[in-house]
């Protein structure tokens, strides 16, 4: 066939942009160590890549609701567990007071060390987490607890929180409460506690008496939230563990998806280079050639 | 005549039609890089014969014609694939730019911006009375509005640079056919001399550049006039004669002789018109139309979920609603106002709650708003009316509504179940209703403590702790919500419009594909258009173009053949002499 010059020229131009076009999308695959670096790389691995890191920071922040979740419940937790004592103290000091052979002054005396008691747990009710109050519900900006006095002696407290204990998100659909209505949690205690302190201080061994069921009632409600904590916290620690793993094999699918495999780059890379200049070295030597340099 | 004189003459022929040939071959060489030159070849002919002492004798040689070595069918196809080509390349240029804009690798980009949204409400849920995750929460909005308007405003820019490439290209045309106009008459004239092999070529890189621009069809007259068609078949050329186009608001007319114009606009298919016509008219429109209906899905979603709650603090100034019903519009039903939510109104209610300067709820409970629905249904005039009151006065400023408090009052909104709040853009977080227009809203600007993460309880208090706003917000990012999807056609005034149920983000997802699917489509179909366009060219240019290597061939068989004509001459010159000489002795 007869071959112009210009088609020599077009064909030299022609394969010298397929590779270096090659040679340039190999070099930025090595570069940027991406297998996608525009939409139309890879438009479907593209969209799983969003996909995936659009759950990895979900996780993240799921993460993060967690960790304000354990915050809420350690704080939580920690109280009650000294309520509990407390609660046990104030059960065996009564217990105590009951028997036939303490005497009035020795009970008047216990009447102070319940008020104590009473004022202990009061305090440990308002305990607050970052500034806010776990026992109000979502009243965390108000002490949930207030105690009025007759003379020395508390005769009553009030809860001013409200009914909703504070959630947080954990996941798709999966709301955990983490703060607690305080009302539900201490229930009659106080007032239990103060019928305990008003028979001691009347010397009244029956009223004392009938007080030890009402606390054992209050101890249990509280072991109950104590356990229930428990079990929040290992719902955020299943979720935590998921995540994790998640996260990992989310992390290597996007890995997968849109990293390079350097190894590969770099022989593709090494194979276009060399590809290119062989275009280049043989290029120049057809262009050289022409039937004048032989006449 | 014949004898020594005949060879003489014979040896002339010869010593011309060589120098001839020589002529066209140097011409070729001259032209060896003239773009779309074709080649030409001296035909050489032996001249008729002429009886002569009885004998049937040759006369030598002479040059027949000038040859252009071209064939129309490859010439006509190769036109038409480099306007497809041109139509794929300019698309193909378009589609890198939108890949750009929506470039997704990036932190800036709306899908990281969108997650760190969502985030932020995770943040506030966390901590509802923070005043930190409040600011950044307002940030990410702001920051997402703002990515929404930035692509928009590219988008327009697209356009506009588009409209500007048309209206370059319609000129380009019409100086185009201008030419072809002018060489039509001169070829005609040249070819009844002879050849007219230069300026075929030129008329015919005019119709070639012609093509690069439009899908054009040509016809040529035995005579060598040359007609030009659009692809769908409106005259631009006939004889001197040419039919201009003109750019007209965005439009291509096609002006015939007369005052009549044609809108061709939607015929034209091929070339860089065709290309940056299917950008503008299809593929850009359909991003467009689905960024503003991502950005109105959230703006409407989200907004949605934040009237129904409350801030740490009530409203205390005076609240201007974000949308307009329209002037003349507030006596008219809200369904058939400018609203932009008009449609997402429904027969339903509210709670306003005003609280006096104690803080203590007026009249002991809600007021409550009813709101009907569809013809003769509750207008702005009607809504004043049922919220105006001595504590809280209600009235209108250009179409929206506007709320004053008394001295020292305040008021907040719980349970609405007709969306006419988010309608009309009470309590929102957003304002606007496409990419363009999303932005803050104002009252959210002034004080961060508005942002409603909780709800009121029946009792009209906002527990501080209450993060059940923030809650139902975070879940917006896992519920598939109702879009549409945009198809445009050239010629169709309206796109087909596709409802998906999807979440938010796997919207844009689609939106990122199908803009990365139709670049690689777009990079194939150039890549296909190359290869075809490169293999004509091959075949033209190797039936057309100059061979270097076949002209020196060429010269030196010329040149040859003119030496041995030379010395025929000087061969018949001495036997002319050795005649001469025997007469003399």
């Amino acid at each position: 066939m007869r071959i112009a010059n210009q088609s020599i020229y077009d064909g030299i131009t022609a394969r010298l942009i397929t590779t270096s076009d090659a040679l340039q999308k190999a070099n930025e695959i090595v570069s940027s160590g991406k297998r996608i670096n525009h939409l139309s790389d890879d438009p479907v691995g593209l969209v799983q890549v969003l996909g995936l890191r659009s759950a990895l920071s979900n996780m993240s922040q799921i993460q993060r609701n967690i960790g304000t979740g354990r915050t809420w419940l350690n704080g939580g937790e920690t109280a009650l567990e000294s309520v509990k004592e407390l609660i046990s103290d104030a059960k065996v000091l009564g217990l105590q007071m009951a028997n036939g052979t303490v005497s009035a002054a020795e009970r008047e005396g216990a009447a102070e060390q319940v008020n104590g008691i009473l004022e202990q747990i009061v305090s440990l009710a308002n305990t607050q987490v970052n500034g806010q109050y776990v026992f109000s519900g979502t009243k965390t900006d108000v002490k949930p607890f207030e105690i009025s006095y007759t003379a020395e002696d508390p005769t009553g407290v009030d809860y001013l929180g409200n009914g909703n204990p504070f959630t947080i998100e954990i996941g798709k659909d999966m709301d955990v409460p983490v703060g607690h209505d305080g009302e539900a949690v201490f229930g009659d205690v106080f007032q239990n506690l103060i019928d305990l302190r008003d028979a001691l201080k009347n010397n009244d061994v029956d009223g004392i008496s009938r007080s030890i069921p009402k606390l054992d009632v209050d101890f249990g409600r509280v072991i109950n939230t104590v356990s229930e904590i428990g079990a929040r916290e290992v719902r955020l620690d299943v979720k935590e563990k998921i995540i994790a793993d998640l996260n990992l094999s989310y992390e290597e699918r996007k890995s997968e998806l849109e990293d390079a495999d350097m190894l590969e780059a770099i022989s593709e890379l090494r194979a276009t280079e060399t590809a290119y200049e062989a275009a280049l070295s043989s290029s120049a030597q057809v262009m050289r050639m022409s039937l004048l340099d032989y006449l | 005549m014949g004898g020594l004189g005949l060879t003489l003459n014979t040896a002339k022929d010869a010593l011309l039609s060589q120098r001839l040939a020589i002529d066209v071959v140097s011409h070729n060489i001259a032209n060896v890089n003239t773009p779309g030159y074709t080649r030409q070849t001296p035909v050489l002919e032996a001249n008729d014969p002429a009886l002569y002492a009885g004998m049937v004798m040759g006369r030598g040689v002479s040059v027949d014609q000038i040859l252009r070595n071209s064939n129309t069918l490859i010439e006509t196809s190769l036109q038409q694939r480099k306007s497809d080509l041109s139509a794929t390349e300019e698309e193909e240029v378009y589609m890198k730019v939108l890949e750009s804009l929506f470039n997704e690798s990036s932190d800036g980009s709306l899908s990281a911006q969108l997650s760190e949204f969502w985030n932020a409400w995770h943040d506030l849920a966390n901590n509802p009375s923070g005043l930190p995750e409040r600011t950044i929460l307002y940030e990410k909005g702001a920051l997402l509005s703002q990515a929404f308007g930035d692509l928009s405003g590219n988008l327009s820019q697209l356009d506009q640079e588009l409209n500007l490439s048309i209206g370059g290209g319609v000129g380009k045309i019409n100086e185009l056919l201008a030419g072809i106009a002018d060489l039509n008459p001169q070829i005609v004239s040249l070819q009844s001399m002879g050849n007219a092999n230069d300026l075929l070529d030129k008329r015919n890189n005019l119709v070639t550049e012609l093509s690069e621009y439009l899908d054009v069809r040509t016809f040529e007259q035995e005579d060598g006039n040359l007609t030009v068609t659009t692809g769908s078949g409106y005259t631009l050329v006939s004889h001197s004669e040419v039919y201009s186009l003109e750019f007209d608001a965005g439009r291509i007319k096609w002006e015939s002789s007369g005052t009549t114009h044609a809108d061709i606009t939607d015929t034209i298919t091929g070339g860089k018109m065709g290309g940056w016509l299917e950008v503008r008219d299809v593929i850009a429109p359909q991003y467009k139309s689905e960024l503003d209906e991502l950005a109105k899905s959230i703006v409407w979603e989200v907004n949605g979920i934040h009237t129904q709650g409350a801030g740490l603090k009530k409203y205390e100034d005076t609240l201007t609603a974000s949308y307009g019903v329209g002037e003349g519009n507030a006596a008219t039903d809200l369904a058939n106002t400018a609203l932009d939510f008009r449609d997402g109104i429904g027969t339903g209610s509210f709670n306003i709650w005003v609280y006096d300067n104690a803080g203590n709820v007026v009249g002991g409970g809600p007021k409550t708003v009813s709101i009907f629905a569809g013809p003769g249904g509750t207008s702005l005039e009607d809504l004043i009316a049922s919220i105006d009151g001595p504590d809280l006065a209600a009235g209108e400023v250009d179409g929206k509504l506007v709320l004053t408090p008394s001295a020292g009052y305040s008021f907040a909104f719980s349970d609405d179940t007709s969306h006419v709040l988010t309608a009309l853009g009470i309590n929102t977080f957003f304002t606007g209703s496409d990419a363009r227009s999303m932005g803050m809203n104002a009252a959210l600007n002034a004080d961060k403590s508005l942002i409603a993460a909780g709800r009121m309880d029946s009792a009209g208090e906002m527990a501080v702790g209450d993060n059940s706003n923030a809650l139902a917000m975070t879940k917006l990012q896992y519920r598939p919500v109702s879009m549409s999807r945009y198809e445009y056609e050239r010629g169709e005034a309206d796109p087909v419009e596709i409802e998906v149920d999807d979440t938010i983000e796997n919207y844009l997802y689609s939106l990122v594909a199908s803009i990365g699917t139709r670049s690689q489509s777009t990079s194939r179909a150039r890549e296909y258009n190359e290869v075809i366009v490169n293999k004509l060219t091959d075949t033209r240019n190797n039936l057309s173009a100059v061979s270097l290597d076949e002209e020196m061939t060429n010269l030196i068989k010329y040149q040859q053949a003119y030496m041995a004509a030379a010395k025929l001459i000087s061969t018949v010159d001495e036997m002319y002499q050795a005649l001469l000489d025997t007469k003399q002795t």
